[in-house]
């Protein structure tokens, strides 16, 4: 009676009416739903991305216009007559209370005029037309740069298995990780710029390659921030995927080692990275103001601390406005990469 | 009993398990060996249980099989594995890759985690086909689609194209089985297949898994922790402890007239645990951690039976103690009385 084999006394019964099981088994041999097709998801993203767009003007008109000081008195310093000054602020429209400013900026917008300078007059499309690309590039070179040092930084780390060098690699991205950024910035531009000579310490020339000249460096100084976070983060994500048993299978069928290395090692590990490097790089764009400023890049950043600082209302709103959109369309990009890459991140 | 059809006289054996001692060798000089001395046999056609407490050494066994050890950086240090002439403690990753996938399927452990995440059923199904073979797309994609169907997938062409993360647990388990029959292996390895899938899917699971058994006349590897599912399924079973097999017999042997006092805590552990209103017990102590074994019998600190010849010299070896009936407990022929 001690060893009961017996069914009563097992907890899965294999004899149970074959209708039961059919019944059951509807729930593990049917195909599940369909997703959302790709499309929509990103209609819906761009849908929400609009909304967060007409928040950062609304945001960026009060705040510019709670900053004291107005563009007036920027321009003209405390001694001009009360008549001057009246007249002035007639001829910029600031004559006006703020919320009707507010709707003529609206509606001028949706013309697609985003006003012009109150210093030179000069439209802040136009501005934005020269200014714009340099950001952009900025942008794009410090992406590639980062992800050319990081993705084989970490698949070196994870793979061969040295057992000191996981050691060194924490410790080096714990530096580099603490190392202000406009510190890295005059130290590398001291370095490479004075000391060596092999990049322009100020100075720029539109349009690729010839821009890779001005920007190289700049794009540096954000890997020496962007890198260890990054490549720490995907070291450890290919770690857990070495971990997970669907690489058994891989191993088990034999799947070739490029393949291998892409499907069961690379592609699974890399959807926290490119997320979080979209994010980081929406975090980035405010760090380009500096990074511009420092080396005399003539982009939207720099434009920024000009116009701020003269309280040009039209620039400092539309360029806010900019910033706003490339963060919201870069950590959406990033998450329809992510999406694309692995299908397990859901794009909401 | 189960059932399954219990064949009694014992038939071809496939698979010759002598000795196998697997370890990890961590410096020059020192090894720590998981596994030790494991004992026996598969034999074809046969659904054979794996038991034992978690770390007892059945997913190391699971892997000498399937020649994944190195990358667990674990290592074989003796014994053979004998199977079609072939000594697969000793062949090379060359020789590996025509038995692996091939002659020996795996399922893997977790249903969540066991297929590839970025790549759809269909493409991970062909993979499998393909295994170090060359097949047309056509041909792999039409052989994806009747191993689908042979798992009793509905509808192959809509999870074709699917990911895993769309399928349930059940599903994917199902994906697997289907992926680790692929070749026609010989011996399907199945590791805990049922981790984290309810009862009912568990049942169904393991239909399936008796299904193929008999029409395709495989052997199937059961590993479990589970004494009543290894009951219902099960043609023999093996005992693990502490890195050890104490027990080889057919379960029904083993269930009437268990030879080692582990099995017999086992069972009555589990026959506790189906009894309502009874307080849950377990197995006194807990079992002996890798590297800390105590010299003579695994089980001696815990053993109820246990007298002082069983703590000297090295762990007990297996011996047939009755015909088809192994147990690693010297005093196996005092037990019959003990215990009823
Ligand atoms: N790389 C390793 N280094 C040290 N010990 C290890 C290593 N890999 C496995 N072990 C140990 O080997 C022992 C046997 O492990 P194994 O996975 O075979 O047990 P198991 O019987 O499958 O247990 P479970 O039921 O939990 O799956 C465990 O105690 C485990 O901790
Ligand atoms: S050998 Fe001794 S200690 Fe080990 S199981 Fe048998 S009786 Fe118990
Ligand atoms: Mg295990």
């Amino acid at each position: 009676m001690m060893f009961g084999f017996e069914k009563g006394t097992t907890q899965v019964s294999l004899s149970m009416p074959p209708a039961d099981v059919t019944d059951i088994a509807a729930d593990s041999t049917q195909a599940g739903p369909r997703p959302q097709p790709i499309w929509e998801r990103i209609l819906r993203r761009t849908g929400r991305a609009v909304i967060v767009a007409f928040w950062v003007m609304v945001v960026a008109f009060m705040l510019i216009r709670l900053a004291p000081g107005d563009p007036v008195s920027a321009a003209l310093g405390g001694e001009a007559s009360p008549e001057t000054v009246a007249a002035l602020r007639t001829q910029l429209g600031l004559d006006v209370d703020p919320i009707t400013q507010f709707w003529k900026y609206l509606w001028a917008f949706t013309q697609g005029d985003l006003g012009s300078s109150l210093l030179s007059g000069v439209p802040v499309t136009e501005m934005l037309k020269t200014n714009l690309p340099v950001t952009l590039w900025l942008i794009a070179i410090t992406v590639t740069m980062t992800m050319i040092v990081s993705i084989p930084l970490a698949v070196f780390i994870a793979l061969v298995r040295i057992p000191a060098l996981p050691y060194v690699f924490r410790t080096l991205t714990a530096i580099g990780l603490a190392l202000p950024s406009f510190l890295v910035a005059l130290l590398l531009l001291y370095q490479f710029g004075l000391i060596w000579g092999i990049a322009p310490i100020f100075g720029y020339e539109p349009g690729f390659p010839a821009n890779l000249h001005y920007l190289w460096l700049p794009a540096l100084v954000n890997c020496v921030v962007l890198v260890p976070v990054l490549s720490r983060v995907l070291y450890s994500s290919i770690l857990d995927t070495l971990d997970e048993e669907f690489v058994e299978t891989g191993v088990i069928r034999g799947v070739k080692s490029y393949r291998f290395f892409w499907f069961y090692v690379l592609r699974p590990s890399l959807a926290p990275t490119v997320v979080l490097l979209s994010y980081m790089m929406g975090v980035m764009v405010g760090s380009t103001v500096i990074l511009e400023s420092i080396f005399a890049l003539p982009g939207i950043g720099r434009e920024l601390v000009t116009a701020v600082s003269m309280r040009d209302y039209p620039v400092v709103q539309g360029i806010i406005l900019v910033f706003g959109v490339l963060v919201v369309f870069l950590s959406l990009l990033g998450d329809i990469v992510a999406s694309l890459l692995d299908p397990r991140v859901k794009l909401t | 009993m189960s059932t399954a059809t219990v064949t009694e006289s014992p038939s071809e054996v496939l698979v010759e398990i002598r000795d196998l001692v697997i370890g990890i060798q961590r410096t020059r000089a020192d090894r720590l060996i998981l596994v030790d001395s494991a004992d026996f046999d598969i034999r074809r056609g046969e659904i054979l249980g794996l038991v034992g407490e978690s770390g007892s050494g059945k997913t190391m066994v699971c892997r000498s099989l399937i020649g994944t050890l190195k990358r667990r950086s674990a290592t074989i240090f003796g014994g053979t594995i004998m199977f079609d002439g072939m000594d697969l403690a000793k062949i090379d990753e060359r020789r590996w890759r025509s038995v692996r996938g091939n002659r020996i399927g795996y399922v893997p452990q977790s249903a969540l985690t066991g297929p590839n995440p970025v790549m759809t059923i269909g493409g991970q199904l062909v993979e499998a086909v393909r295994c170090n073979r060359n097949r047309t797309e056509r041909d792999a994609r039409k052989r994806a689609m009747e191993l689908l169907d042979l798992v009793h997938i509905r509808r192959p062409e809509v999870v074709y194209d699917q990911y895993p993360f769309q399928l349930s647990g059940g599903m994917r388990q199902r994906v697997m089985i289907a992926a680790a029959l692929a070749q026609d292996p010989d011996i399907i390895l199945a590791d805990e297949p049922t981790t984290g899938l309810d009862v009912t899917v568990q049942a169904e699971i393991m239909k399936l898994l008796r299904e193929i058994r008999t029409e395709f006349n495989m052997s199937v590897v059961l590993v479990s922790h589970d004494l009543a599912l290894i009951d219902d399924v099960c043609d023999r079973l093996v005992v693990m402890h502490g890195g050890t097999c104490v027990e080889v017999g057919s379960v029904k042997e083993v269930a009437q007239n268990p030879k080692h006092p582990y099995t017999i805590a086992l069972n009555r552990a589990r026959i506790e645990l189906a009894t309502p209103g009874t307080q849950l017990i377990t197995i006194r102590g807990n079992p002996p951690g890798v590297g800390e074994w105590p010299s003579g019998c695994r089980f001696s600190e815990r053993c109820e039976f246990v007298q002082d010849d069983c703590r000297v010299g090295a762990s007990p070896p297996l011996l047939e103690v009755e015909s088809n009936h192994w147990s690693a407990c010297i005093h196996a022929g005092e037990l019959g009385a003990a215990s009823e």
